[in-house]
């Protein structure tokens, strides 16, 4: 059987791929013509692109009489980098949230490796990274001088609230999951009812009620920090659309594994723990990965409330007379900052996917 | 404790299962009438009778899967009612074995059989191993203990899914339809487990239509159809002299092929 496959396979492939192109894009003489027009456009596009970005493009630092000639201007990338990267954050003590940024993404990194999937790896990983990762951007120990979250800016500003709101909106996702399975109707109404709620709603409104619109109506003395409430309203959201997948997981258990777990005594908490979560993550892996990085995408949003992450940082950077033109070479550098941490999600999240379809034809 | 003496003139150390007047109920299908039995420990019962008569439904409200809404049911001492810790420690000491395994797929086999006593025994990781290899080796599982269920046949899957419940070492074991998703040439490896398991005196409760099986080990046979116990008796007699019109249509039925 296997090496029936293994021997055609190559084959087909390698015969399929040309065939492959030769039908759907020279078929027949307009599709031929429209191949070849569309080629070509994309060809000079993409030496449009070339030429500006790299041939031409101006590097020097702090140099913007440099720029102009057709060439992108990537001084102001060399000159006001730790202004994007850092924003308002102490100019001495930028090493610190450097550092901070780089112990964040060790972590993800190592929460990937599949020896560590397990509860206690993740809260081994998380629990000393995630206060390393506090301290020192807040300081206040160890000589570390103290800087307020309200300078925190940049993009260890994007990643606190984006790794509070994953770390935060997993564990919640997982009990609204399981509360819409609960014996109690109360419980599964309410719960159904908020999930349905908050996704019906886009998350700019979302962000919006969170960080201005529910502090006028709470006491002052409720009120707390702008990042905070942020950090609530994005967790609500992402916890609300990943508990249906983390649901639909729980539904693809066979009844029989909770039957066969609940038959050898263990209880609800056990089953959960042991037998049916731990399933129903598995199966989901590739979807929840999905939802990671569609979050990621979506912590742009915080700009419009007035915090002062990546996006906005990015913005400040050219927003002085002798950077104004550059805007452009500004959100490319930051397209591409998003771009690496999305798409190296989305790539280990398809490998995890082909490696699951390996071990389940097993 | 005076429930369990009143059930039974017997002593209750001596009575496994005890099921007095239990009827159950699917919404408004009345799918067990009326059930009466007692297993005595050590008892071998074979359970037989039609698709859809009851049988799973009858063992599972033995460790409460299903729950029953007449009669009483009394399993080793230990009334089944709502209370979830009696329910816990009745389950703790009944082994059951499904028509499918129910393995846990994500674990390997030795895992499998360490899962419940280190979580609900809480014994020791090094003495759980212990007694999953004991019971591994003992339904001829060898060297499979870190493969996962997925990377062995149907017949070596279900001889382990009777080693991880006999890992609690249970007072009592159901079994539902055992062999029934088995192909032929795996079906002896499966009953010849169960066989040794019963020539070592476990109290066994058994949904199966193996009547060569039944007639080899069980001490009695029970005949169900249409959610009731119709006829029951040792196997010489239930095989060779049916009292009951049905009896002898099922029986013909299953032994004709
Ligand atoms: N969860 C359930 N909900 C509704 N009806 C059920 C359920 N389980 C079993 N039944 C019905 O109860 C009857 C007895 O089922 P079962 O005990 O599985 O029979 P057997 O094991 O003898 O084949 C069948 O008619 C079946 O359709
Ligand atoms: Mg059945």
């Amino acid at each position: 059987m296997t090496v029936i496959t293994s021997q055609i396979r190559p084959n087909a492939k390698a015969g399929g791929a040309r065939e492959w192109l030769r039908k759907s894009f020279f078929g027949n003489w307009f599709d031929a013509c429209l191949s070849i027009v569309l080629l070509f456009i994309s060809l000079k596009l993409g030496w449009s692109f070339l030429q500006w970005a790299l041939l031409n493009a101006v590097w020097t630092p702090n140099a913007p009489e440099l720029c102009g000639a057709g060439g992108a201007c990537w001084s102001v990338i060399s000159t006001r980098w730790r202004l994007i990267f850092f924003g308002l954050y102490p100019a001495d003590e930028q090493w610190r949230a450097a550092l901070a940024c780089l112990i964040i993404v060790a972590a993800v990194v190592m929460t990937c490796i599949p020896r560590f999937f397990t509860l206690k790896g993740i809260l081994m990983i998380w629990g000393v990274s995630f206060p390393s990762f506090l301290l020192l951007m807040g300081g206040g120990y160890f000589g570390l001088s103290p800087v307020p979250t309200e300078r925190w800016s940049g993009l260890p500003l994007t990643l606190y609230i984006y790794a509070s709101t994953i770390l935060l909106g997993m564990p919640s996702a997982i009990l609204i999951a399981l509360g819409r399975r609960s014996p109690y109707p109360a419980i599964r109404i309410i719960l159904g009812l908020v999930v349905d709620l908050v996704r019906s709603l886009p998350l700019l409104t979302i962000l919006f009620s969170f960080s201005l619109v529910i502090p006028l109506f709470l006491p002052a003395q409720l009120t707390f920090d702008k990042v905070y409430r942020v950090i609530i309203g994005f967790t609500l959201f992402f916890a609300c659309y990943q508990s249906e997948v983390i649901r639909g997981g729980l539904q693809s258990v066979a009844s029989g594994q909770e039957e066969a777990a609940r038959a050898l005594g263990l209880n609800y908490f056990q089953r959960m723990g042991h037998v049916v979560l731990p399933q129903a993550l598995r199966n989901t892996m590739p979807m929840t990965i999905n939802q990671f990085v569609v979050t990621f995408k979506d912590t742009s949003f915080i700009v419009v409330v007035g915090l002062f992450e990546l996006l906005a940082a990015a913005k400040s950077a050219y927003g002085v007379p002798e950077w104004s033109a550059y805007s452009k070479e500004v959100y490319v550098f930051i397209a591409l900052i998003y771009f690496v941490f999305s798409y190296s999600m989305s790539k280990y999240g398809k490998y995890l996917e082909l490696k699951m379809k390996a071990s389940s034809a097993r | 404790m005076e429930t369990t003496l009143s059930a039974s003139n017997e002593a209750p150390s001596v009575i496994a299962i005890t099921m007095r007047g239990v009827n159950k109920w699917y919404g408004s299908y009345h799918a067990l009438r009326d059930i009466n039995l007692s297993v005595r420990h050590g008892e071998r019962i074979v359970l037989c009778g039609p698709s859809g008569s009851g049988k799973s439904t009858l063992i599972r409200c033995i460790n409460r899967l299903e729950e029953h809404q007449e009669g009483d049911i009394v399993v080793d001492g230990i009334e089944i009612t709502d209370n979830t810790r009696n329910i816990d420690s009745v389950r703790s000491e009944v082994g059951m074995v499904f028509q499918n395994f129910n393995l846990f797929p994500h674990l390997t086999i030795l895992e499998n059989c360490v899962l419940a006593p280190t979580l609900v025994r809480r014994v020791t990781r090094k003495e759980a191993e212990e007694t999953a290899l004991h019971f591994l080796e003992k339904v001829r599982i060898p060297e499979q203990a870190h493969k996962f269920p997925g990377q062995l046949s149907g017949g070596q899957q279900q001889r382990v899914a009777i080693a991880r419940a006999l890992c609690m070492q249970p007072r009592i074991m159901l079994f539902d339809e055992p062999t029934s998703a088995l192909d032929p040439e795996m079906i002896k490896e499966v009953l010849d487990t169960m066989i040794e398991l019963a020539n070592e005196g476990t109290t066994m409760v058994c949904v199966t239509h193996e009547m060569g099986f039944a007639q080899a080990v069980a001490d009695r046979v029970i005949f169900m159809d249409r959610g009731e116990i119709v006829e029951e008796g040792p196997p010489k007699t239930f095989f060779n002299n049916p009292q009951s019109e049905r009896t002898r249509s099922f029986l013909g039925k299953i032994l004709g092929h």
